[in-house]
């Protein structure tokens, strides 16, 4: 057979879209979660149980267990994941966590995405001195080594929610403002500006009619990937101290709670939230790649 | 032109491509047939994706990824391509079968020395060592017109201009002497004058190899000038296949007489009585740009003045530099320009505030040269054309939409589809679109910017049909800035001949296409492709040709600013200035030599 | 040309470096954190807590401080200005010796992770870009996308309790080496160097037993995007115009893949100088899991202890060297690809 016969099919690896409906029901769990998981969690995830550090149930006995719980109403809840060695009930706490992990990514990411576009409109359309010097302050603050950068923030700031996503916000705004800009700068060379202008817009008016919704897309791919990494950094900061307080049902914490028992085999307090974080994140990597991919098709 | 019963060299049958789309075979070639002879030169004529690429790599047992060839056979010298092992196709290609392609840039590795690119090529089909490829990189480089070749085979592609680039692709493709060079539109994206010399000096190489050409290409003029016979490829097959001659003179098939239609019936321009009050109004227009971080200027429009009548319509030509399409910018000021003056119905509009400016949007319009870049990808059709009424009349919802549908019939596309967004249309269609936006306020004179340079064939015939019929109804007057001679030809009633920011002739178009007098303009016209197969330029020596390249509008030369490249050059000619003055044939000229006389006028056929 | 480019990146880099500084003092100092009640316990008294105020100097206006910082008030001694990072107010150690100390432990880590993560992803990413849907690709893809952001903490936990606890192959995660064995003599800093320098090849290859889970976390969260980028790059070349000519021109199978190599390696050098800056800050948490101190340990302690001169000193430290890890990669990808020289 000839080499030009060999060309295989140079079509996108044939799982995308089976991962693409995979990434949208994680998100789309967590998201769930994040509305009702305290609701429907079987204990009180900040209050503890007298049973410490019990391992969960084994396999063998989970259909029993199941249809016990689903029988009868009266006997106490299982700890399907177990408990910790405080006796928190970690099934209850990874389902609950959510609602932390979730709004301080969502909303951090919100608001840096308000920010850094508004900005980055700003800095790509207009160039002058004044936004030459938001740039610099920009990439200053881009040059920041994150992880550290958040650690400071948060410990220094005091160890809230609002903090952590105020510290999340500042260091993600930069990030947005570079892409926006960069597209903005891109967009408005291009011929339908100068058409927009020729048929007798004014300036602001092109920046925000024309411009501004041609310029969105790289920085809305992006909040998909920021979501999931905010979510990773809230557990990071908790895991080395400087997050959210305990008792906070938060999957950082409980891992870093776990951490000291692993060496010892017990294994549960942070395998479960751990498995949890990994498969969130991710659900949101993947959702990003399917944006990312359909802009790349055009 | 070889006889009738050369040896075939090629021969192609059934052949079918296809690409996976959406899971689904597309196939673009799709049945195609053709042969070529020994030393012939075949033109592969077709429209703007009738698949000619495609085809002419197909030739090569090639597909792009994720293309590949489904069925058919591609016999080169007695042998099926498609058959033959990895190894003895590639001693093939390169050696007995080359290939060289538009967008010569591209085809260069970006980060490799030319030399070293041209001594691979040269290694890959016999034994040398590399400083012997390294050698005969640098003699391949002089052979095709290179200068100073041993500088140049340090270069890197980014370095050469694109006629350079194709120059050492050529290089390249010819190093082996090869049966039979299949050339995918070469010249595309060049200038006339070096696409011209670029041809001359391929057809002539090749005379001396005795090579076979097959030219892809959608020029008429390459076809007409260049080529023994013509095929025409439409929707993946050979749909005609006929001697040139013969070809413009009965073509068969019915694409092959639409893209004919022009070169069959010329216009006729309209003639105005020299009183009329100009509608626009230039006076030394000048425009420079500032280079950052250097205290020199970019002279990109050097006193230019001309006038438009209402109606008319005066065609802008030069090559890519000569400032044409500043120009049209500064005219709209969408560009500032530096200096100068702008008269619109005698009113000075080249200082007024924005603010006061957008009145006038609305009385003048442009098109671009790229329609689709020129529209915003979120808009549908109706949202286009919407927006200039909604900045400058007040008509309500109905009366607007009654309006968008007027404009769009007028323009020759359908009203129904104004919900639709244009990205699903072809360039013809999306300059369609372009005009009815800019024919929306009713303005008197519209700058069309090359609006016919990324069109195919077909669509160009439709476009410039349009713009006919526009100007005869609607009394439009145009500034038309082509490079494309052949349309300025059917479009404009006067031409402006511009080099490095300077107006050099300004006539008639029948002046300037039959007796152009600027020794610049001579050597551009002649350089012009006609698409007539009874005077070929490869039958005759060329005339009137430039030497060297167009010198940088940054450091201008002081006196005339063709002097390093003019035939007719004298020592006062580098000292004096050129002035635009009127020459005794009733036109303006801006050269001395030509106003007293010296230089003979013509040259063109 | 290519030194000027040099000469500015690096004045531009040092400007930089003093925006940041000054930034990051001010910020700090503007947050609601007392580092002095660190210092005297709870409810001090009055005269207890200026003491000790006074002690670490924050009882001075902060633009004093500034000015005593960064050395530009001889009377008080040398600063920055001076190369000197002032000292630490938990240890009393001068910061520049004590991230002399852990700055190696670090740079060991990610640097040995980043060879060998480089050894694994780049052939693999380039095998996925040369049959595109092949089952390669296919899975190469997806743990592109997997192991592209996952908490490493968590993975190297589960290692943990993995190959220490089930199968016991790994050592305990607490430290560098075995508290049995004595730390070689410091030449170089760098652990792995001083004891073969040392000849010391126990302590060596007990070093590498002790490294090998917290490299094999890295490893295995680093080659997940440089094999994504790799293979979307060769994809790229693979598919560019160049390519298919050389294959038109005949050239042989070998020319052909280094032509599409080239290509693809250059602009990869930016996203792994990229990469190679955010694990600098980034490996806190694996070096927290494992005990090793490092500069990210040392910045959580620093942090944590409100400890202002460390946490200054490491931020600047860690911005530094990206700096010059990213000039580096840049320089080399404009070695490979001329149309960057020329800019």
């Amino acid at each position: 057979m000839s080499e030009s016969l060999a060309v295989a099919d140079h079509i996108e690896p044939a799982g995308a879209d089976w991962l693409f409906r995979i990434g949208g029901a994680i998100v789309a769990l967590v998201l769930f979660l994040a509305a009702f998981g305290p609701t429907l969690a079987p204990y009180n995830p900040t209050l503890t149980t007298p049973e410490v550090s019990s391992p969960p149930p084994a396999l063998a006995d989970l259909p029993r267990l199941i249809l016990t719980a689903i029988v009868s109403k009266n006997t106490a809840p299982v700890h399907w994941f177990g408990t910790d060695a405080s006796g928190l009930d970690i099934f209850s706490r990874v389902i609950s966590a959510p609602r932390i992990d979730l709004t301080i990514a969502l909303v951090a990411n919100g608001l840096s995405l308000l920010l850094g576009i508004s900005i980055g409109l700003l800095c790509g359309y207009f160039r002058n001195l004044g936004t030459e010097i938001i740039m610099r302050v920009s990439d200053v603050l881009q040059s920041f080594p994150v992880f550290i950068s958040a650690m400071i923030l948060v410990a220094l700031g005091g160890r809230s929610i609002g903090n952590i996503v105020i510290a999340l916000a500042a260091l993600y705004t930069p990030i947005y403002i570079r892409l926006t800009r960069a597209e903005v700068m891109g967009q408005k060379v291009r011929g339908y500006v100068e058409a927009a202008r020729a048929i007798g817009n004014g300036e602001a008016m092109i920046a925000i009619k024309h411009v501004l919704p041609n310029s969105l897309t790289p920085a809305l791919i992006q909040s998909s990937v920021t979501v999931g990494f905010a979510i990773l950094l809230t557990a990071g900061l908790s895991f080395v101290g400087a997050g959210v307080q305990p008792p906070t049902p938060e999957w950082g914490l409980m891992i870093s709670t776990g951490a000291n028992q692993i060496v010892l085999g017990e294994w549960w307090p942070s395998v479960f939230p751990g498995i949890a974080i990994s498969i969130t994140v991710f659900g949101f990597a993947v959702l990003g790649n399917a944006l990312e991919r359909r802009y790349a098709a055009g | 032109m070889p006889p009738a019963d050369a040896p075939l060299l090629l021969e192609v049958k059934g052949l079918k491509v296809g690409y996976p789309v959406q899971r689904r075979m597309v196939t673009p070639i799709d049945g195609l047939d053709l042969t070529i002879r020994e030393r012939e030169v075949v033109g592969l004529l077709g429209d703007a994706g009738s698949g000619k690429s495609t085809a002419a790599l197909a030739m090569l047992g090639l597909v792009r990824p994720p293309g590949r060839i489904l069925a058919g056979e591609v016999r080169f010298l007695g042998q099926d391509l498609l058959k033959l092992s990895p190894e003895g196709l590639r001693a093939l290609r390169g050696k007995d079968l080359a290939l060289i392609v538009q967008n010569p840039r591209g085809a260069l590795h970006p980060m490799l020395p030319v030399g070293r690119q041209i001594s691979n090529a040269y290694r890959a089909h016999g034994a040398a060592s590399s400083k012997e490829g390294w050698q005969r990189a640098i003699d391949l480089l002089r052979n095709v017109g290179i200068n100073d070749p041993e500088r140049r085979v340090h270069s890197y592609a980014h370095e050469l201009s694109g006629g350079m680039a194709q120059r050492a692709l050529i290089s390249m493709a010819l190093s082996s002497t090869p049966r039979l060079l299949i050339a995918d539109e070469p010249t595309s994206g060049l200038d006339v004058t070096i696409q011209a010399q670029f041809l001359d000096e391929m057809a002539a190489t090749v005379r001396g190899t005795g090579s076979a050409i097959l030219l892809v290409t959608q020029d008429l003029g390459i076809i007409a000038n260049y080529c023994d016979r013509v095929v025409v490829l439409h929707e993946g097959r050979i749909v005609e296949s006929a001697a040139t001659r013969e070809f413009f003179i009965k073509p068969q098939h019915a694409y092959s007489r639409q893209v004919l239609s022009l070169v069959r019936a010329p216009a006729t321009p309209a003639k105005f009585a020299a009183d009329i009050a100009p509608l626009i109004e230039v006076r030394d227009l000048v425009k420079h740009f500032s280079i950052k971080g250097r205290d020199k200027k970019v002279q990109a429009v050097d006193g230019v003045s001309f006038a438009i009548r209402p109606g008319e319509s005066l065609g802008l030509v030069g090559e890519s530099g000569s400032g044409k399409t500043t120009v049209g910018r500064c005219l709209l000021r969408l560009v500032e320009p530096t200096s100068g003056d702008i008269r619109y119905r005698g009113q000075s509009i080249a200082s007024i505030k924005p603010a006061e400016l957008r009145r006038f949007r609305s009385k003048l319009q442009i098109v671009f040269q790229d329609p689709y870049d020129a529209l915003n990808p979120r808009y549908t059709m109706e949202d286009v054309i919407r927006e200039p009424l909604d900045l400058h009349t007040d008509l309500d919802a109905i009366g607007k939409r009654r309006r968008i549908g007027e404009l769009l019939d007028l323009v020759g596309l359908d009203p129904k589809r104004m919900g639709e967004k244009p990205r699903g249309l072809g360039a013809g269609a999306l300059q369609r679109l372009n005009i009815a936006r800019a024919l929306a306020t009713g303005p008197e004179f519209i700058v069309l910017d090359e609006p016919t340079s990324v069109l195919s064939p077909l669509a160009r015939v439709g476009f410039i049909e349009l713009l006919a019929r526009l100007k005869k109804d609607l009394g439009l007057a145009y500034l038309f800035i082509s490079h494309d001679l052949t349309t300025v030809q059917h479009v404009c009633d006067r031409v402006a001949v511009m080099y490095l920011g300077q107006i050099v002739e300004v006539g008639t178009t029948e002046q300037v296409f039959k007796r152009p007098a600027h020794p610049y303009a001579q050597a551009l016209l002649g350089a012009h492709l006609t698409a007539d197969p009874m005077h070929r330029r490869v039958d005759r020596p060329p005339v009137n040709a430039l030497a060297g390249e167009i010198p940088s509008p940054i450091d201008l030369p002081p006196g005339c600013y063709l002097a390093s490249r003019c035939r007719h050059v004298t020592e006062a000619c580098r000292v004096t200035p050129q002035t635009l003055a009127m020459h005794a044939e009733g036109r303006p000229v801006r050269c001395m030599r030509v106003l007293a006389g010296e230089v003979p006028i013509g040259g063109s056929p | 040309m290519l030194l000027r480019t040099i000469l500015r990146r690096l004045a531009v880099g040092v400007v930089q470096l003093l925006g940041l500084t000054v930034a990051v003092f001010f910020l700090i100092r503007l947050m609601p954190a007392d580092p002095v009640s660190r210092f005297v316990g709870i409810n001090p008294s009055k005269a207890a807590y200026a003491q000790a105020a006074k002690a670490i100097g924050v009882d001075r206006p902060i633009s004093t401080q500034l000015l005593h910082y960064l050395g530009l008030a001889p009377s008080q001694g040398k600063g920055l200005l001076q190369g000197n990072l002032g000292t630490s107010w938990v240890s009393n150690a001068p910061v520049l010796k004590d991230i002399a100390t852990a700055l190696p432990v670090t740079l060991e880590l990610i640097t040995m992770a980043f060879i060998i993560a480089l050894i694994i992803a780049v052939p693999i990413g380039m095998l996925a870009a040369l049959r595109p849907g092949g089952k390669t690709d296919k899975a190469v893809f997806v743990y592109g996308l997997f192991a592209g952001s996952q908490p490493e903490f968590w993975w190297a936990l589960l290692f943990v309790f993995v190959f220490y606890f089930k199968l016991g192959i790994a050592p305990p995660p607490l430290g560098l080496i075995n508290p049995m064995n004595s730390p070689p003599p410091p030449r170089t800093g760098f652990y792995t160097i001083d004891s073969l320098l040392a000849g010391d090849l126990t302590t060596f290859f007990d070093l590498l037993h002790h490294l090998m889970l917290p490299v094999a976390t890295l490893v295995f969260i680093l080659s997940g995007p440089i094999i994504k980028m790799v293979r979307q790059n060769m994809e790229q070349a693979l598919t560019a115009d160049f390519v298919l000519y050389a294959r038109a021109a005949g050239m042989p199978g070998s020319t052909v893949a280094r032509y599409a190599l080239r290509a693809a390696m250059a602009p990869s050098m930016t996203l792994i100088g990229i990469l190679y800056g955010f694990m600098l800050g980034g490996a806190v948490l694996v070096e927290s899991v494992f005990s090793l101190p490092g500069i990210g340990q040392y910045a959580v302690r620093s942090i944590l202890a409100f400890d202002y001169p460390a946490i200054q000193g490491v931020v600047l430290v860690i911005t530094a060297i990206s700096l010059v890890v990213y000039l580096l990669l840049d320089l080399l990808h404009a070695i490979i690809d001329p149309r960057l020289a020329q800019e």
